[in-house]
């Protein structure tokens, strides 16, 4: 460790608080104490404003439907140094980018070739400032009175840069030479020009030049307007009052961060996933750990235990750091305009190099978003989840929520000859449906989005069959599908559809989730998992000439074949049916809590059934679909029964008020962590409070009726825990481990 | 000056009239406050009315306007009714309905496997529409109530596909199942809406046929019959929305229709759409759709009537009341329009005029931000009732209006015409819970606070024009609604634009009903096609004669005579692999290869002038994705008499009185005008304020006003 150079080339960039920057570039730092009110808050309106106008103008100019519907991109406005003041709203993980970028280029760029007034520095390197090389990053100094007075940027998802597969992911990639190349920082528009020989360089290898040019057009017309704009209020209010308004932005943002932290006791919370198929054929899953520390006013986290890099699972410290930033700001500054700076000022990050989540150069990285960053996305909810329920602050403890639906994105790629004998590719977008995880207040969102991605937007079933030749049989979404819950995760959803106007349709397929769901939390179920399949030789077509569509797999006939998490070169053939769903969200606090009415609500509506609703939740419903009291108490206690062995004691304890809550079913007195229904001592605050419950074992197809066996998809024995209060039998938290695993201390105080 | 366009409706109505006699027409529009009404005589003389707003029964508040504008031209209501020509109405009855959430209990009918499109919503209903402040607090999203819940979503079997074939026949027996049940379930109204059922309607008219012969008098509405494009999620929710709010809005219409008949009216009740043009109350009835959020077309409507009167080709269009700050743009002398609507976070299909809306007007109460102790103003508006501190109806957190009036913009004798006196120590009392943790004085606070308001003002203005192409600083900016005249020469000012259009003066806080009555009938018809360039002509022309056969049927149905019939093509257009749509004028008439080379041309040369420079990216290829025609039916006079320009005499304040002027950074005695002493021709230069009845124009220093020969105040900033 100590010979690594954490300079953006082998080993990621890292950047301490001081950077070393050549000494002939000045930067601008007098930024007025005092700003009256009226002011800071017209100036405050105009600089978020010129950041929307950045994003707008990127997204008129470029007329891409990546940045239009995808929200793959995100503009900027960052101070002098590389810290930010706005981020806009959305890709919300994409923001440890631009940071990066500009702070390497003040530290490498500055001598050689020098940052002067007018210049932009592009970059899509995945050690320096990019998730992956698709997301390209322009960066844009802005000059004041020849001082550097703060920068803009933004980044923008591309079509096509070359490498050994369109679109550039290819998930055979053993490593980054298979992939699209990665520019480091390069001066493309020297003082307000576009160097010509830069550019004809960079869009060489596309696929899609013409594209990727104008692009990079929007990109720098953007970067053009947000500079512009910035001058005329620096003229109108001079360069001191509006570094004024950006400082004391960050400096609000930090000051409801911190006061957030004060809630908080010191401890440590951890949470695992699991990230299956480093390639094709692979059959094996990797551990991707998260610890997160509190100490003071500090957040550490830290990916140690992951399991070293493989294949294309690979994620670099950018898009890791990225990914768990997204949520902080989502859970802790959704106040301040998520103003992340406020937040970055207390975190820390501390990584074991030359694993799944800090790969080193050159491991392949271009399928970080979709599978091991979007992974890490949902483990940082959790851990941040974790650490917000032990806060004493009953408003903050609303942000606690399960992990997010469709945790890994589903790719499912087509190509072929379209019904109108044009050639095609491209991959499906239905899944950024998603869902919303359950909270600690209440439901989920049943195909709600991401949290990360605050509008994300599935296209029309008619968008799809007008572009490609499929025809939709079902698009819906999948009843009990949600981690049950106190709280339920949000339903995900399933389609299927056959060739239409074409005799064949090639797939391929690349994701995670498949064999291992997401981690549920506090007691709830994990998510559900991802599937594709192909139903070979169907009579759908038959049933439909005959006026009936089939609307389940089970009316279709034919031979239900499961397509692995990475398939290539499958082909649907026009009798075959391909199926394909995505992971739900987790639940929220033991499901033997909710209250039966809700889950007769659920039934009534078809987002469960009835058999779900007695297995989970212990509730009987009548044939109306309502509530059989005696029955529902009877069977739920007699669930705690059989949960620990013995006669459950009644929950009926209540939080006494020195007590402080530590989880929906935990809490710390005098010293104990203890069960919040009952009051039973678990454990001394100092050791795993896990130690002291009942533990049980389960198949993970227990978790939730859409999970298959395991065994279909990978070799590992991945089961899915419980642990129990030993005195009433409430089930206090679940896990997903190998069997020889310790459990998880995902709950660990500091105690002074 | 243009002449005026005469043109009929109905002839029948015109000869049950004596010759000597005047003849009316009359706008209505119902607000959440107040009724404005204007009516015009077929001489051009205008008057208006207000009244309040009746929730309990909308149409009490309609006819008491009516009533007060009869007196004012000396006529009792049944004398007026008796020679109105044309009656229009704007009506928030179905725009309440959706936002109250309020409607009929629905039931859906759609293709099998495909039930939870409206649920699923796209997955953006969770957040579809939210202010910044919520859509970053994702712990908050969620969807909203379902419109129709799943329980009465039924699916059958039939399959359309895109190209419109029939994959799957209608399974009949499904349907009459589905029907049954939701007739069992008891819903008020019946949706009907299937895949590619626009393409071709055949399963969702014999659905229909079913369900008419099942049960005669409920509310029906196919899908095709209302939109025409593609987009299932959208079509969906634009048909379940129809029949929502459809029996309520059918029942309102109706009643205000037996009433006028009642009262002798015998002409067409016309109802105003979003779109910008009226439709006869029969077409509303089975569309009130198209009413929802109709609310401030009216006034872009009569801004659009306006500029073209006057020559601006390019205009902003604002209207500032007491909780919303609305937009519209005019540009090349045609209103901007939208294809879409979000609301309640349901975004669903429907021509509208693109008009965007945040809450800033004179109810914005002024509050601080505990955290970095900033000011800050609205969105929360303390409405129309409590009102502002200075209303003294017991709200005490100061409002944009008590700024206003603490600055001495108001007169608290003379507010909405000395119909409501203001207390000025109750708004000096709430400024001052917020000025003193501020540490400002009660001025400063109140200044700052007018900064605030104009500023986000602006920076909404700028953002909606950068946004759709345009700069700023090219339109002309029109001010309408109570508020507006307060402030427009601020906002103005932040966007660089040197012209601020008060229209009509007094009648700027009826402006919409006057708009209304500027209005002509109109339809929109669509036909989404994709069509590759080179363009067939032939296969253009085609399209196109389909759509304008449709258009005459209906406007003649409507009573519309041919001469009055307009009809306007346009092609929505847009390069492959990018996702700006543009809207190209088509030429009328036989089209010919090369007009579809011109079509190209002036596609690329807006998309450039829109987007930018080099935008154009021609080598993907263009493509044609809908075609529209756009139908007009003339309805008759608009506009009103011209008045003889005075010499450009000099006017005398009534009075003057100490206002604060940031410009001067003090007080200054300044003169107060009454807005009956400020006749056409006057100039008056800032500082100075304009008493009218019901709004107040503040001339700041550097602005200049001037008068028109219509009554419009035209500010100029230097």
């Amino acid at each position: 460790m100590s010979s690594a150079r954490w300079d953006g080339r082998q080993y990621p960039y890292v950047y301490g608080r001081e950077l070393r920057i050549a000494p002939g570039l000045k930067l601008h730092t007098e930024a007025a104490e005092r700003i009256d009110p009226i002011t800071y808050e017209v100036i405050r309106h105009a600089l978020w404003n010129i950041n929307v106008e950045h994003g707008v103008t990127i997204m008129k100019i470029s007329g891409s439907p990546i940045c239009a519907y995808g929200h793959d991109f995100n503009p900027c406005l960052l101070d002098e140094k590389g810290d930010f003041v706005f981020f806009g709203p959305f890709l919300q993980y994409l923001s440890s980018a631009t940071s990066s970028a500009v702070k390497w280029t003040l530290e490498y760029r500055s001598e050689n070739p020098g940052i002067e007034e007018g210049d932009i520095f592009l970059t899509n390197d995945p050690w320096i400032g990019a998730t992956h090389q698709s997301d390209v990053t322009l960066i844009a100094p802005v000059f004041w009175d020849g001082e550097l007075f703060c920068w803009v940027g933004n980044t923008l998802h591309q079509w096509d840069l070359g490498g050994t597969a369109p679109g550039g992911f290819n998930p055979m990639a053993p490593d980054v030479y298979w992939e699209a190349g990665c520019i480091p920082p390069i001066k493309i528009v020297e003082r307000g020009r576009l160097r010509r020989d830069l550019e004809e360089e960079y869009i060489r290898r596309s696929r899609m030049p013409e594209l990727v040019a104008l692009d990079l057009r929007a990109e720098i017309a953007g970067c053009h307007v947000a500079r512009e704009r910035i001058k005329q209020l620096l003229a109108r209010y001079g360069a001191a009052t509006v570094k004024g308004v950006m400082r004391k932005l960050q400096d609000d943002s930090e000051r409801a961060f911190v006061r957030r932290l004060e809630t908080i006791p010191d401890g440590t919370w951890r949470e695992v996933g699991w990230v299956e198929w480093a390639h094709p054929d692979d059959r094996h899953v990797y551990r991707n750990c998260l610890t997160l520390t509190k100490r003071g006013d500090r957040l550490i986290f830290s990916n140690e235990g992951t399991d070293p890099q493989a294949g294309t699972l690979n994620c670099t410290l950018v898009g890791w750091r990225g990914a768990i930033m997204a949520m902080v700001s989502a859970q802790m500054l959704f106040d301040q305009m998520f103003v992340v700076e406020g937040a970055y000022r207390h975190v820390e990050f501390e990584v074991q190099p030359g694993t799944l989540t800090c790969a080193l150069f050159p491991a392949a990285v271009s399928a970080a978003p979709a599978l091991t960053l979007l992974q890490t996305i949902a483990l940082s909810g959790l851990v941040i989840s974790k650490m917000l329920a032990c806060s004493n602050d009953p408003e903050l403890r609303t942000e606690v929520q399960s992990c997010m639906g469709a945790p890994m994105y589903p790719i499912a790629a087509l190509n072929g000859v379209n019904q109108r004998g044009a050639p095609y590719v491209s991959f499906l977008l239905d899944p950024v449906g998603a869902a919303l995880a359950g909270l600690s207040w209440r439901d989920g969102v049943d195909t709600g989005g991401w949290p990360w991605d605050l509008q994300s937007t599935m296209p029309n079933v008619e968008e799809s069959e007008w572009f490609y030749p499929i025809l939709y049989l079902w698009r819906r979404e999948l009843p009990d599908s949600g981690g049950a819950g106190k709280f339920r995760g949000g339903n995900a959803a399933e389609l299927a559809f056959i060739p239409h106007g074409t005799d064949r349709v090639s797939l391929f397929t690349a994701t995670g989730h498949c064999a291992v769901p997401g981690p549920g939390l506090f007691g709830g179920f994990p998510t559900s998992t991802t599937r594709y399949v192909l139903v070979r030789g169907t009579d759908a077509r038959e049933l439909m000439s005959a006026g009936r569509v089939p609307d389940r797999t089970e009316a279709l006939g034919g031979t239900v074949e499961l397509v692995p998490p990475k398939a290539f070169h499958i082909v649907q053939n026009p009798n075959d049916v391909f199926l394909m769903s995505w992971a739900s969200a987790g639940g929220y606090g033991d499901p033997l809590q909710r209250d039966p009415e809700w889950v007769a609500e659920d039934y009534r509506e078809g987002r469960i059934t009835r058999e779900w609703a007695r297995q989970a939740y212990g509730v009987v419903l009548d044939e109306a679909g309502a509530v059989v009291r005696s029955e529902t108490e009877r069977l739920r206690l007699e669930m705690r029964r059989q949960r620990i062995g013995s006669e459950p004691k009644p929950q009926t304890a209540t939080d006494e008020p020195e007590a402080r809550p530590l989880a929906e079913g935990l809490k710390l007195t005098a010293g104990w962590i203890r069960c919040r229904y009952c009051d039973h001592p678990l454990a001394s605050a100092a050791e795993n409070y896990k130690l002291g419950c009942v533990q049980k074992r389960f198949p993970l197809q227990e978790a939730n009726p859409h999970i298959l066996d395991p065994k279909c998809y990978i070799e590992e024995d991945i089961e899915w825990r419980h642990y129990y209060c030993p005195k009433c039998g409430a089930l206090l938290q679940t896990e997903l481990a190998r069997s020889s695993d310790a459990p998880l201390w995902d709950l660990q105080l500091d105690l002074e | 000056m243009r002449s005026e366009n005469v043109l009929s409706v109905s002839e029948s109505a015109r000869s049950s009239h004596a010759k000597e006699e005047r003849e009316y027409y009359c706008a209505v529009d119902t607000g959440g406050t107040f009724t404005d009404c204007v009516v015009r005589d077929s001489e051009g003389n205008v008057v208006f009315a207000k009244s309040p707003s009746t929730p309990g029964d909308f149409s009490e508040g309609f006819f008491a306007a009516l009533s007060v504008a009869a007196e004012r031209f000396g006529l009792t209501l049944t004398e007026l009714m008796a020679r109105t020509r044309v009656l229009l109405h704007g009506t928030t009855v179905g725009t309440n309905a959706m936002v109250e959430m309020k409607g009929a209990r629905v039931g859906l009918i759609t293709t099998r496997g495909h039930g939870d499109a409206l649920l699923i919503m796209r997955s953006v209903g969770r957040s579809a529409g939210l202010p910044i402040e919520t859509l970053l607090h994702v712990s908050r999203h969620r969807k909203p109530e379902p419109i129709v819940p799943r329980h009465l979503i039924r699916e059958v079997s039939e399959r359309v596909d895109w190209r419109g074939e029939v994959v799957v026949p209608l399974n009949r027996d499904e349907a009459r199942r589905a029907i049954e049940e939701l007739l069992q379930q008891q819903v008020e109204a019946i949706a009907i809406a299937f895949l590619w059922g626009f393409v071709n309607p055949v399963h969702e008219r014999e659905v229909r046929h079913m369900v008419q012969e099942m049960a005669p008098d409920l509310f029906v509405t196919c899908a095709h019959e209302l939109i025409a494009k593609p987009g299932e999620y959208e079509r969906t929710a634009a048909t379940v929305i129809n029949c929502f709010i459809g029996p309520k809005t059918s029942r309102y219409v109706r009643r205000v229709e037996e009433r006028a008949r009642s009262l002798g009216y015998r002409g067409p009740l016309l109802i105003m759409q979003a779109s910008g043009g009226v439709a006869p109350a029969e077409e509303i009835v089975r569309a009130p759709l198209f009413t929802i959020g109709s609310g401030p077309a009216g006034g872009l409507m009569g801004s659009r009537f306006l500029a073209e009167r006057v020559g601006h080709s390019h205009v902003i269009a604002t209207d500032m009341g007491g909780t919303s700050f609305d937009v519209g743009l005019i540009a090349e002398g045609r209103p901007l329009s939208a294809s879409e609507t979000t609301l309640h976070q349901y975004t669903f299909f429907m021509p509208r005029l693109d008009i965007v809306s945040i809450g800033a007007g004179g109810g914005s109460i002024i509050w601080i931000d505990e955290l970095s102790g900033a000011m800050k103003v609205g969105p929360e508006s303390a409405g129309a009732d409590p009102g502002p501190a200075c209303y003294g109806r017991g709200n005490t957190r100061p409002t944009v209006t008590d700024a206003d009036l603490l600055l001495g913009y108001y007169n608290p004798d003379f507010f909405l015409g000395g119909r409501l006196a203001l207390d000025r120590e109750a708004a000096h009392r709430a400024m001052r819970t917020v000025a003193e943790p501020l540490g400002l004085d009660v001025l400063e606070a109140a200044d700052g606070a007018t900064r605030i308001v104009e500023a986000h003002m602006a920076d909404l203005i700028r953002q909606m024009t950068i946004q759709r192409g345009y700069d700023p600083r090219d339109f002309v900016i029109y001010a309408y609604g109570g508020a507006a005249g307060a402030h427009a020469v601020a906002y103005a000012r932040e966007l660089g634009c040197r012209t601020v259009v008060i229209p009509g003066g007094a009648l700027a806080s009826t402006w919409s009903a006057f708009g209304i009555l500027s209005t002509d009938i109109q339809h929109v018809y669509e036909k989404a096609e994709l069509l590759v360039a080179p363009f067939e002509a032939g296969r253009v022309m085609e399209l196109f004669l389909e759509l304008e056969e449709r258009a005459r049927r209906q406007l003649h149905e409507e009573g519309v005579p041919e001469d009055c019939v307009i009809l306007q093509r346009f092609a929505e257009m847009k390069f492959r692999l990018q996702i700006h749509r543009v809207e190209v004028p088509v030429p009328g008439g036989v089209l010919t290869d090369e007009n579809m080379r011109e079509l190209e041309q002036a596609f690329v040369q807006k998309y450039e002038a829109l987007y930018g420079r080099g935008s154009a990216f021609t080598a993907a290829g263009m493509e044609i994705g809908l075609l529209r025609v756009v139908a007009l039916g003339r309805i008759g006079p608009r506009g009103m008499k011209e008045v003889a320009l005075g010499r450009a005499r000099k006017v005398a304040p009534r009075w003057r009185r100490e206002v604060y002027w940031r410009e001067l950074g003090q007080h200054r005695r300044t003169p107060i005008f009454a807005g009956e002493d400020v006749p056409p021709g006057a100039t008056i230069e800032g500082p100075a304020i304009i008493e009218l009845p019901v709004t107040t124009i503040v001339v700041r220093p550097g602005s200049v006003l001037t008068v028109d020969a219509y009554g419009d105040f035209i500010l100029t900033l230097s």
